[in-house]
C-alpha cells in the first residue's frame, strides 16, 4: 500500500514533448513508472522514448486507461491543461509547473473540488512511491521503501529528509511534494488524511515552512483525528519579518504564518516538532514501533 | 508587483471608483498648475512604494495655494527609506466624515479571494486588527470561478454600520474593486481609507494595487515598466525564476529551492560569528550562465567570507550549473572557501566539475555536515 501512486499507476504526462517533459519521462521509465501516454497539441503521432503522444488528453484516455496525469506545461496554458485533464476523467493531476498565475490556480483549485478530482501543485515536484512509481521531478536515488510518509512544501527538503532517512536505514510509503505557492491545490491537512488510512504508513513527516496557515490547520486535523505519530519541522525560523522568500508561499504577514506560531500550534497538538532539519531522522526512529 | 498610488488610482478610476480630483505632478511647476486648476487647499502626496511615508514627510497639506509649488519642491527632493519619489500627487484636500476599510486579498488556505471591511479606515488600521480583529469584517467570495452581485454584500456592508446611499455606493465600490483584482490579477487590491466627505460624496483617498508578478504576461503594459527598472542581469535571473534577496551576513548562499535555502540559513545561523549575505533560490532552470550570474551577484556583496552551495538534481542540470559555478572561480582566481553539496540526477559529474576547481564537496545528504564543514574552514564554532 501507498497514497495516490503505486506500481500498477498508469500515468499520463502532458508537456512530453517539451525539453523538461521529456527529460524526466524518461527518469520516470528508468524508475518503473508505467508512462502510458503523452500529449502535447500538435504534435500526436510523435515519439517520446516509445510513448505515444496526442493532440488531446480526450484522445489519450481514449486509447489507454490513465490514472493519473503529471503536467510538465508552459505556465500560461497550466489552468487549461489541468481542467482538460479533470475534464477527461482523471482524477489525479500534478501540476510541476512553477510561476502560474495565483488566480489561475484558484479556479483551478474550485474547479477540482468541483469534480473531485485531487490537484497537486503547482510547483509541486511530484510524487513517489520508492520502488514503485514516481511521478514529476524527485531525484530517485534520494529515495528508499519503507513506513515514513512525507509531505512536504518545500521540494528540495523533501529530497534531503528523504535521504537523511535512508542514511539510517528508515523508507518512505509515499513522499508528496505540496508545491510552494501561494495557493496549493490540495492542503496538508488533505495529504495527512490519506496517510491516516494507509496502513503501511507508521509515521508522518511533515516539510512545512513559514507562510499560510496550512500548518496550523493540519494541527487541528492531528489533534483531532489523527491516529499516526507525526513528526513535523519548519523552515524558516531566522528569516526577518517581511521578507519575500522566493516561493509566493514564503512571506510572514503579520504574526500569523511564522515558525513560532506553527510550532506551538503543532506541539499542542501532540506532534514531534524538529527545530533543525537534521533532528528529524532521530525523532522519527523513535516513533517507529 | 506593487503599482504607485497614482496608477492604482489610475486603474480604479477607470472602473468606476470615484477618486479625488487631481493630478499626478513631476516637477513642481506642474504641481502649481494642478492646484490653481483646482482652486482650493492641496494635498501633495509622495509616490514612493513603501509604506509609513505620512510619518516622515512624504504627505503634506497645503492651505496657500502660493506656497504648492515650495512644498511639491521640497516632497520630490525628499527620498523616503532610501527611495526617491517618482512624482507627487496634487489632490483635493476633502473635508473627512468618516473613513472605512476596504480589502480584497487572497485567503491561501481556501484558495479564495477575501473582501475585508472596517468601518475605522486610516493609517491605524493595522493597529485595529492586531487590537480589535471583530471589528473587521472577512467575506469570502464563495466560488472563484463566478463574478460576485451587488446583492450578495448588501448584508455585509451593512455590519459596519452604513445605511442608505453610502450602503449602496460602497456595495458598488467593493463590485468594482473585486472585478479589478480579477482583471487585473491582484494580490492585494485596497482603498484605504475609502472616505465619505461631509459633502456627502464617497471617495477613494488611498490605494493599493499589488499584481501577480507570474501573471505579468497578461499585462504587458505592467510588464514593460517593470522590465524598463531592471538589469539585464536582473532580466536574465528573473526569466529563470530566480529570487535573491540581500540580508547583510558574512555567507553568500546559492540553493536549489526556497525551503532548502531557508532551512540552510536556519543552520548557518546556529554559529554566532556567520549569518546569511543573502536568500538565493536558482528556481528550477539552472544552466552554466545561470550560475555565473548567481556567483557574481552573491560576489557583489561586500564582506562576503565564503560561499555555500546546496543544490538538487531533480529538475535542475546540476552537472550544468558546476560549469557556470567553476568558470567563475577560474576567471576570478577566487580564494575565499567555497563548499557545496550537490545531489541528485548526474551528481557524479558535478562533484568532478567543482573538486577540479577546488571546491569542498559534502557528498552526504546532510545539509549540516556541510554547514560543520564551513565552520571549520573558517575556523568558528557554535
Amino acid at each position: 500500500m501507498s497514497i495516490l501512486i503505486n506500481k500498477n499507476t498508469k500515468i499520463l504526462v502532458q508537456g512530453i514533448t517539451g525539453n523538461i517533459g521529456a527529460t524526466q519521462t524518461k527518469y520516470m521509465l528508468k524508475e518503473g513508472a508505467k508512462v502510458v501516454a503523452g500529449v502535447t497539441p500538435g504534435k500526436g503521432g510523435q515519439k517520446v522514448e516509445s510513448v505515444p503522444v496526442f493532440d488531446t488528453v480526450e484522445e489519450a484516455v481514449s486509447r489507454f486507461k490513465v490514472d493519473v496525469s503529471v503536467l510538465f506545461v508552459p505556465a500560461r496554458v497550466a489552468k487549461d491543461s489541468v481542467i482538460e485533464a479533470i475534464n477527461a476523467g482523471i482524477k489525479v493531476v500534478a501540476l510541476i509547473t512553477e510561476h502560474t498565475p495565483v488566480h489561475d490556480v484558484m479556479e483551478m483549485k474550485a474547479y477540482a473540488l468541483q469534480k473531485k478530482a485531487i490537484l497537486i501543485g503547482p510547483t509541486t515536484p511530484g510524487i513517489i512511491t520508492p520502488g514503485e512509481c514516481k511521478i514529476g521531478i524527485l531525484p530517485a536515488n534520494m529515495f528508499c521503501p519503507g513506513p515514513v510518509g512525507i509531505i512536504s512544501r518545500s521540494g528540495t527538503l523533501a529530497y534531503e529528509v528523504a535521504a537523511n532517512l535512508c542514511a539510517i536505514g528508515i523508507g518512505q510509503s509515499t513522499v508528496v511534494g505540496m508545491g510552494a505557492d501561494r495557493v496549493a491545490g490540495t492542503n496538508l491537512t488533505d495529504i495527512l488524511k490519506l496517510f491516516n488510512e494507509d496502513k503501511e504508513t507508521k509515521v508522518v513527516v511533515i516539510v512545512g515552512e513559514i507562510g499560510g496557515t496550512q500548518e496550523e490547520d493540519a494541527a487541528e486535523y492531528i489533534r483531532v483525528e489523527m491516529s499516526k505519530p507525526i513528526v513535523a519541522y519548519i523552515a524558516g525560523a531566522s528569516v526577518p519579518p517581511g521578507k519575500r522568500m522566493g516561493h509566493a508561499g514564503a512571506i510572514i504577514e503579520g504574526g500569523k504564518g511564522s515558525a513560532k506560531s506553527k510550532i506551538e500550534s503543532l506541539l499542542a497538538a501532540g506532534t514531534k516538532v524538529a527545530d533543525r532539519l537534521y533532528e528529524i531522522p532521530s525523532l522519527a526512529k523513535g516513533l517507529i514501533s | 508587483m506593487r503599482l504607485h498610488e497614482y496608477e492604482a488610482k489610475e486603474i480604479f478610476s477607470k472602473y468606476g471608483i470615484t477618486i479625488q480630483q487631481g493630478g499626478l505632478a513631476k516637477t513642481p511647476k506642474e504641481a502649481q498648475n494642478i492646484a490653481i486648476n483646482l482652486g482650493k487647499p492641496v494635498i501633495i502626496k509622495s509616490q514612493v512604494l513603501v509604506g509609513g511615508r505620512g510619518k516622515v514627510g512624504g504627505i503634506r497639506i497645503v492651505e496657500d495655494l502660493n506656497e504648492v509649488e515650495i512644498v511639491a519642491d521640497e516632497v520630490l527632493k525628499t527620498e523616503i527609506k532610501g527611495y526617491k519619489p517618482e512624482g507627487v500627487l496634487v489632490l483635493e484636500k476633502v473635508e473627512i466624515k468618516k473613513e472605512i476599510y476596504l480589502g480584497i486579498t487572497i485567503d491561501r488556505t481556501s484558495g479564495i479571494p477575501t473582501i475585508m471591511i472596517c468601518s475605522e479606515g486610516g493609517v491605524e488600521i493595522e493597529k485595529v486588527a492586531h487590537s480589535y480583529p471583530e471589528k473587521i469584517f472577512k467575506f469570502p467570495v464563495i466560488n472563484p470561478l463566478q463574478n460576485i452581485y451587488a446583492y450578495q454584500l448588501v448584508s455585509a456592508v451593512k455590519k459596519i454600520g452604513l445605511t442608505g446611499k453610502a450602503l449602496i455606493e460602497t456595495v458598488n465600490i467593493i463590485v468594482k474593486l473585486y472585478k479589478v483584482f480579477k482583471e487585473y490579477d491582484g494580490l492585494i487590491a485596497e482603498i484605504n481609507p475609502l472616505v465619505i466627505t461631509e459633502d456627502e460624496r464617497i471617495l477613494c483617498v488611498d490605494a493599493v494595487l499589488q499584481v501577480d508578478d507570474s501573471a505579468l504576461f497578461r499585462h504587458p503594459e505592467l510588464d514593460k515598466r517593470k522590465l524598463d527598472a531592471m538589469s539585464e542581469r536582473d532580466k536574465r535571473l528573473m526569466r529563470k525564476g530566480t529570487t535573491f534577496v540581500k540580508l547583510k551576513g558574512n555567507i553568500g548562499l546559492i540553493c536549489s529551492g526556497a525551503g532548502l535555502a531557508m532551512s540552510t540559513m536556519d543552520m548557518i545561523k546556529d554559529y554566532s560569528l556567520l549569518s546569511p549575505a543573502n536568500f538565493l533560490e536558482t528556481g528550477g532552470g539552472i544552466t552554466s550562465d545561470l550560475m555565473v550570474d548567481c556567483m557574481e551577484l552573491v560576489l557583489e556583496q561586500p564582506g562576503i567570507k565564503a560561499i555555500f552551495l546546496n543544490l538538487y538534481g531533480g529538475i535542475n542540470p546540476i552537472h550544468e550549473g558546476a560549469k557556470g559555478v567553476a568558470k567563475v572561480i577560474r576567471e576570478r582566481k577566487l580564494n575565499i572557501p567555497i563548499v557545496a553539496k550537490a545531489l541528485g540526477n548526474r551528481q557524479e559529474e558535478t562533484w568532478k566539475t567543482l573538486e577540479e576547481v577546488g571546491v569542498h564537496i559534502i557528498k552526504e545528504s546532510e545539509t549540516q555536515k556541510a554547514v560543520e564543514l564551513l565552520a571549520k574552514l573558517l575556523g568558528v564554532k557554535k
